[in-house]
């Protein structure tokens, strides 16, 4: 018979402004790597739907690539695995970051790919019309119908990568979990200092999805 | 300085012997995730139907757990489960145990919300004709709106199943035998984690490949009244 488990509260509260700095490191690499995924992403949503087969499978072959391969895996391999063999140590970020940035970037081509595909043609024939290049009707005309369409799914992406972020302090990423694990060590009392992150996290998805909801509002057409 | 970086010698020749070991890994990772889904279909459709339900005091819980849940990573879960809870309550979780639950609690609330929206997709004049037959609510629900909404729902349902797949991985952290669990202690046994991570990651996107094959002939066959 175990003994009677005794809450405290006082370990993690006052780790208070070590949890904040770790959730703020969660936050810092969610967005880097959120960008990151989304530049990518439009790069290979273009090749995916640019028509020609040697350019069209390998982006397809990618995004099933990386879209079967849990996140956890990437981490390792990254830190580990491509560290020993190009013989470029990453930092514990660093890699976290590419791992996400890679992972993410497989969903977010898919969400241009189809955003792209949505946006009206009569307005690409529209800008031809009206003498734009083809660079000019992408980049003024499509794409920012593109993004707005996109903007719902792509919130959703962000939403996911903060939740993957928690698993960076596996590779000794020193994000709020870490924090939290480092008290369970110290005090003996695991309960307190993951139900901390566990609202810390709560509290970040919904200050997210408040942030994307006010975008896409702003954004929506009158 | 070049000289130091020693060029970095693969070691493939590993791989066959790994491929044994992984085999086992394999089993768990598929027991584990077979469970879950079994365990959080069913109760991501008690969810469904609470959420869906006339009572206020249903829906308002069933609304509290999809949104409590989902907003949570599974590794937050596995920790707090396995370490948090066991501690708070005094229970010992085996590993497997606390990981089923982990994966259950997360995608129930993900698969109650895809149930939703699938069974709400169901054409209401179906419920209307049900009704005017004489089907009993029972009867009503099992035979005419589900199979339908069954059929909306599949291929959401599918990429859960593939997301269980994939998450199930976490769970190694906390010491399962499952497929990253054996690449793990494997890594620490060869030494090569870059042939070892890269065989691991063929080994989910195989099995990730399969299932969505497999649903996808499944889809056809569901969907073969449908024109």
């Amino acid at each position: 018979m175990p003994l009677a488990y005794q809450i405290n509260w006082t370990p993690v509260l006052d780790h208070k402004h070590a949890f904040l700095v770790g959730a703020w490191i969660n936050v810092w690499i969610t967005l880097i790597s959120f960008f990151l995924a989304c530049v990518l992403g439009i790069a290979i949503a273009l090749l995916r739907n640019s028509g020609l087969r040697l350019l069209s499978w390998p982006a397809f072959a990618y995004v099933q690539l990386v879209r079967g391969v849990p996140l956890l895996v990437f981490l390792y391999w990254v830190y580990f695995g491509v560290a020993i063999v190009s013989g470029v140590a990453f930092t514990s970020s660093q890699a976290a970051i590419i791992a996400l940035t890679v992972t993410g970037s497989a969903y977010t081509a898919e969400i241009f790919r189809a955003a792209i595909t949505s946006v009206d043609r009569g307005h690409v024939e529209a800008a031809t019309a009206l003498g734009f290049t083809r660079r000019a009707s992408f980049r003024h005309v499509v794409l920012p119908q593109a993004f707005r369409i996109a903007l719902p799914p792509l919130g959703n992406i962000l939403i996911g990568l903060l939740k993957g972020s928690t698993l960076i302090s596996i590779i000794g990423v020193a994000d709020m979990l870490y924090v939290a694990q480092q008290i369970n060590l110290d005090y003996f009392t695991p309960f307190e200092p993951f139900t901390a992150v566990a609202v810390i996290l709560i509290v970040l998805v919904a200050i997210f999805s408040l942030i994307l909801t006010g975008i896409e509002r702003f954004l929506r057409l009158p | 300085m070049i000289a130091a970086i020693v060029a970095y010698a693969f070691r493939w020749s590993i791989i066959p012997s790994a491929i044994g070991e992984l085999g086992h890994g394999v089993k768990v990772t598929l027991i584990l995730s077979g469970i879950s889904t079994v365990l959080s279909l069913a109760l991501g459709l008690v969810v469904a139907l609470c959420r869906m339900s006339g009572l206020r005091l249903l829906r308002y819980g069933a609304y509290v757990y999809i949104q409590v849940f989902r907003a949570l990573s599974l590794y937050i879960y596995v920790l707090w489960i396995y370490f948090g809870i066991a501690a708070g309550i005094g229970v010992n979780f085996s590993p497997l145990t606390a990981g089923v639950i982990a994966l259950t609690v997360l995608n129930s609330a993900y698969m109650a919300e895809i149930y939703r929206s699938a069974l709400d997709a169901v054409d209401p004049g179906q419920r209307e004709a049900a009704l005017s037959l004489g089907f009993g609510r029972r009867h009503r629900f099992f035979t005419i709106v589900f199979p339908q909404g069954f059929r909306v729902a599949f291929p959401s349902l599918v990429n859960q199943l593939v997301d269980i797949v994939k998450d199930s991985s976490i769970i190694a952290i906390i010491g399962t035998t499952d497929l990253m669990g054996v690449t793990n202690q494997l890594v620490s046994y060869y030494r090569a984690p870059f042939e070892l991570y890269t065989l691991v990651g063929f080994f989910y996107l195989t099995i990730v490949l399969v299932i969505s094959g497999a649903a996808a002939l499944v889809e056809r066959r569901l969907n073969r009244h449908v024109h």
